[in-house]
This record gives structure tokens, sequence and C-alpha cells, in this order.
């Protein structure tokens, strides 16, 4: 179905009681006293949004406001997904000591913002529609970076970002002004048809003269803007410095939010838009563009940096980041199969890769509660003074974000590198086994310091707080159970992946 | 009839105006002729869009980025101190490696743009005039409205967000002994 306007709102409920809590929370922020309230108002609100979309399921599918977004498997699922990132970054800044007292309203609402501004990218079938989520996204994210007053490390921070951002997002606009160029229409579903038109018939199939270059050039263009919001090499550089100056919610919320939404809009663009389906689980690439190589090295490139660079990072919000960064590249080997099961295998890591990197960022946020510290020291001897749980749990964290089994981390390696091996790109899968055991010594490093080292005599206990004991709990026990019976999520992820063209 | 002529000429001193105030931004030591040639390259800009008959866009533009937008930039580059020795932590790779790479990239988008299968509205097609004022008015609460909404939230939640990043946070006020 392809619905106007006014038939699109039913089925927009979720973004509409985002928008409502967006404006709401800035209006009560003006007249609550207590303002503890409006924290937790905003997790009631992103708990009902995800349980708004989770209803959408099995629904009917659809294109909505005359082709603007796409209601269907794949946005759903990417939607569920983001509710629960803004709900998790909801939990840890009402557990969080730093963000208190910094303007309890006006955050909370940023934070139900940049969710909305997600859903969006995650759902866009139009160029424009697409770019104004991407910017969305972006804008809210510079602000939140930079909320804490006084934090010169988090205005540095914010700058970065915006310097980047601006960058990269200028950079996406020139490849959609070509995209445009050559489709005459903002519309993936027109632009299938037009890239068809000039040759779909894979990378040895015939193509219009004169197509592949301005192709391949603005799909590189555009990969600029994507690769900037998943942190992928070479637009990986305003990461570490964001994720460290950030305020600690923020971070898990770019690392899990912000990553999962950019791979949601890449994977829309650069599967239903520019390349067909071949009806039997495989895309061709149209024109005979060979993205699919470029995307190979810099998935190789991105997980080789990330991890070598994790090496020598002592604050954990740093090392984090160079694992998000790759994470950002083992991810893109789904991307890179050109098949169904690549995506599915995607999905799922993005689901497991929610749960466990979320864990991690809780313990240090207890742990930076506690201590007030960032960096590895902070996680010295935590199992024998007082942080038996934490450290159990950040021991499940730490082993399944390296992949190891019987974690849910190991299970989505796994999927990936049998998307990838089914397709023979023994490199990629090489490259790729490799980085896993690198990424292995900087895991176990902090677990190494939790329980092998001893903590100095006159250090300080650590009481668990109850508040993110919860979150932390319920990761862990789903990191366990997701790694010994994973059907249910691999089964939703197949069942997701629909995309409704029009 | 000199008119194709004449829109070359305006179209190449309309480029001229938007790339060498472009390039008066990059290029200026001083922070403030760079503000003011981006004025230069924001009319241009305008003119551009005279051409393409956005006359609508074009006032937008001059009223938006020049009226108001530069005029911000600028009461923001005099209000701010020490702009002049900034210390940049972040080198340069060095002019001539820039310059090759800019070059590359020129020469790059030349050769693909040149032979690139644009659509294009069919020749001879009769031109007609419209009145795009209306047309955008249509589009924004029609196609567009979700879009337009959506920006309308991205503006809010910009606005409120730089309002708490640049507040001067005001101490809380102390109660004195004596009172």
């Amino acid at each position: 179905m392809n619905l106007s306007n006014i038939q699109s709102l039913p089925f927009s409920l979720p973004e509409a009681l985002l928008a409502v809590g967006v404006v709401g929370l800035f209006l009560l922020e003006l007249v609550v006293k207590r303002k503890a309230v409006l924290g937790e108002l905003a997790l009631v609100i992103t708990a009902a949004v995800t349980c708004l979309v989770a209803m959408q399921s099995g629904g009917q599918q659809g294109l909505l406001f005359s082709g603007m977004v796409a209601l269907d498997g794949f946005s759903i699922f990417f939607k569920l997904l983001l509710g629960l990132a803004g709900f998790g970054a909801v939990w840890m800044s009402l557990g969080s000591n730093e963000m208190r007292d910094e303007h309890p309203g006006e955050y909370y609402a940023l934070l139900l913002s940049v969710t909305l501004g997600m859903f969006y990218m995650a759902s866009a079938t139009n160029m424009l529609m697409a770019y104004l989520a991407l910017e969305f996204v972006s804008q809210v994210s510079y602000v939140l970076t930079g909320f804490i007053r006084g934090s010169r490390r988090g205005a540095e921070a914010a700058l970065k970002y915006l310097v980047y951002g601006g960058v990269a997002s200028g950079a996406m606009l020139y490849g959609m002004s070509l995209v445009y160029g050559l489709a005459g229409s903002l519309d993936y579903a027109a632009i299938s048809q037009v890239m068809a038109g000039l040759g779909s018939g894979g990378v040895d199939g015939a193509v219009v003269a004169g197509a592949q270059p301005v192709i391949y050039l603005a799909l590189v263009l555009v990969l600029a803007g994507v690769g900037y919001k998943i942190a992928m090499v070479p637009f990986h550089m305003w990461s570490p410095d964001v994720y460290e100056g950030a305020p600690l919610p923020v971070t898990a919320l770019l690392s899990v939010g912000s990553k999962a939404a950019g791979f949601a809009m890449m994977i829309r663009f650069f599967y239903p838009a520019v390349s067909a389906y071949d009806g039997d689980g495989n895309w061709l690439t149209a024109a005979g563009v060979d993205w699919q190589s470029l995307l190979v090295v810099a998935s190789m490139v991105t997980m080789t940096l990330g991890n070598v660079a994790a090496l020598r990072q002592d604050n954990i919000k740093r090392l984090l980041a160079y694992s998000s960064i790759a994470h950002a590249g083992y991810m893109l080997m789904g991307f890179v199969v050109m098949a169904d099961d690549g995506l599915q295998a995607m999905m799922f890591y993005m689901v497991v890769y929610y749960i466990m990197n979320l864990g991690a960022f809780t313990v240090l946020l207890m742990v930076l509660n506690q201590s007030g510290r960032e960096d590895i020291e902070g996680f010295k001897g935590l199992a024998w003074r007082g942080g038996a749980l934490p450290a159990a749990a950040m021991l499940i964290f730490m082993l399944s974000l390296a992949g190891l089994p019987p974690f849910a981390g190991f299970i989505g390696k796994f999927y990936l590198f049998a998307a990838i091996i089914r397709q023979e790109m023994w490199v990629l899968a090489v490259v790729g086994g490799l980085n896993s055991v690198v990424s292995l010594y900087y895991y176990a490093r902090i677990v190494r310091s939790m329980y092998l080292d001893q903590p100095a005599e006159d250090a300080p206990g650590f009481v668990a707080d109850r508040h993110n004991g919860v979150l932390v709990g319920v990761l862990a026990v789903a990191t366990l159970v997701f790694g010994v019976w994973w059907r249910p999520v691999v089964a939703l992820a197949d069942r997701s992946l629909s995309f409704f063209t029009g | 009839m000199q008119g194709p002529d004449l829109s070359v000429a305006a179209f190449l001193l309309l480029s001229a105006l938007t790339l060498g105030g472009g390039g008066g931004v990059i290029f200026s030591g001083n922070i403030v002729y760079s503000a003011l040639s981006l004025m230069v390259s924001f009319l241009g800009v305008a003119g551009l869009y005279v051409m393409l008959e956005a006359d609508f866009v074009a006032g937008v533009q001059v009223l938006v980025y020049v009226g108001g937008v530069l005029v911000l930039t600028l009461f923001a580059v005099m209000l701010t101190h020490r702009i002049e020795d900034i210390k940049v932590s972040n080198r340069d790779v060095g002019k001539l490696p820039g310059l090759a790479a800019a070059l590359a990239m020129f020469a790059g988008l030349i050769a693909a743009l040149e032979v690139a299968p644009w659509k294009l509205p069919a020749e001879g097609v009769a031109h007609e005039a419209f009145a795009s004022t209306q047309s955008i008015g249509n589009a924004l609460l029609g196609r567009y409205v979700l879009p337009f909404e959506v920006a309308s939230i991205v503006l809010l939640s910009v606005l409120v967000g730089a309002v708490v990043l640049s507040r001067k946070e005001v101490a809380e006020p102390r109660v004195s002994d004596d009172a």
C-alpha cells in the first residue's frame, strides 16, 4: 500500500508519541518542580514507543507519507532496536551521577528527539527524508556530546563531531545530487528503476555508456555520510574523541543507536535503491559498479585499525570506541556479500552488539559513578572489593565482544563468517579471524585487571548500585541466553528482512 | 536576439562570484574578510537560483543566509576574543599535496560528469513559466509534509540545545548570613 499523508497517520503512532514526548518534556520542564520525574517520564515513553513498534510487526506493510518512509519488516526491526537503544540510554542517564544536575528536561527531550531521528533514518525511502533524518541525528548528537557544562573535553568533542559531521554530510549531499541527476527523482523506488535501466546485470552485465563512473562517484560520496555515522575507516576519526568526551549514556547511545541507524540507512540505500534483487536471495549491483570490492577493503581496514589502535588504550571509553570501530568492520562483512543471508547476519549481530556493548558501558558507568575513574585502573581488583557481580557481568560482555563461545557474540560472528565463507571470500574471512584474535588481547586485559590484579590496600570498596545493576544483569543474562538459544532472534532477523518498495 | 549569450555571460559572472567568494573564505587569513567573502559567495548562489527560475529560493537565500546567518556570523566573529592566534593542533598536509589532490578530484569529477547519462527534459519541449512560490507551498504542505514537520522538530531540538550549551550558568544565589 502506498498511503497519502492523512492515511499514514494511524501507522506512525510510535513516531508521533516520540514527537509528543519531545515537545511535552520541553514544556513540562518549565512547570515540574521535581525534575527526576522528567527522566522517568522519558523512560516510560521510550518503553511505550518500543511496545507500539512491536505491535506493528506482522501487520500491514507500505510506504507512508507519499513515499517518504517505509513501514516494512526491515524498518520495524530497526525501530525496535533503536527504541531499546533509547530506552537503555535513558535508563543509564537516570543512574548516572554526572547527568544528575544537567538540565534534565532538555536532556531527556533531546534523547527522545535523537531516537525519533534514528527511527526516520531506518525507515526513510526518499533521499530528502534520509538526509534530513541523518542531519537530525547528527545535530542533536552534537548537542548531547557537549551537554555537561564546563566540560572542556566534552566541548572539544562536540566541536570535532560537528566539523567532521559537516564535511561528511556535505559529501553525501553532493553524492545524492548526482543520483538525483541520473534518476530525476528523490524516491528510492524511482531510483531503483532508473538504476535497473542503466544496466542491472551485476558486475559483468551490460551498461549504458558513461553511467559507471558517475554512479561509482555518487556511491562513494554517499558512503562518506553513512560511513561517518557507523564509524567506518576513513570516516572514523571523530569517534575516539567523541566517545571519550561525551557523557557516558550518550556514548552508549552513539555506539549502539546511531551506528545501527547508520547501517539501516546504508542498507536501504545500497540494496533496494541502487541494486537489483534476483528473487533468489542475491543482489546485483547496478550498472556494473563494483562497490562491493571497495567495501571489502574498507571492512578489512576498519576492523584492523580499530583493533590495533584499541590495544594501546587505557581509557575504557576510548578502548570501547576503537572496539566499536572494529565491530563496524565486522558488520560490514555481512554488508559486502550482496546476499540476504549476509544482511540477516548483520541484523542479528546488531542485536547482539546492542546487548553486549550496552552492558559493557553500563558496567563502566557503575565504576565511573563509584570512583570517578573511566580508565583501566578503575577496574583494578574489581572482583575482590565488593564488585563480584559487575565484574562477572563485564567478563561475560568482554568475552562476548571478543567472540568467544558460549556467548552471544560468538553466534553473531559465526553467522557473519558463515555468510562470507558461503561467497568464498577467503581473504576477508582470514583477516576477520585474525582480528578476532587480536581483539581478545585488549578485552582480556580488562578481565585480567578485574580478577588477577589485587586491589590496592587503600582502594575504596565497591558498592553496586541497584538501578544500573538491574540493566547489567538483564543484559548479561541475555548475552548468555542468546549464546545457547539464538534461534528466535535469528528467525526474527530472517523474517524482518523485507523491503517494501512500492 | 542576444538572449542565450547574455544568460551564458550572466552564468559565468555569477559562478565567478560564487567560486571567488568561496576561495576568499578559505584563503583569507583574516576571519572577518572570510565572513565577508562568504557573503559574496551567497549572493552568487542567489543569482544562480534566479537563473534557474527559482525566484523564491533566491529571495530566501538572500534573506536567510545573507541577512540572517551571515550577520550573526559576523557578530560572533567580532565578539569573540583572541580569534587571531588559534593553535592548530591538526596540521594540514601542505599546499602542494592539497592542490594536487584537489586537481585530481576536479579532473575526475569533470571526466565522470561529462559522460554521465543525465536524465534531462526532452529537447524542444516548451518551457512554461510557473509560480514557484505557489508550487513550493503546495509541495511543503502536500507531498513533503513529513520532512517539513520533522524539520520543525529538528529546529526546535537544536534551538533548545543551543540555548543549553551557550547559557552561562549563573551561580546559585548564595543566602548571605547577615541578611
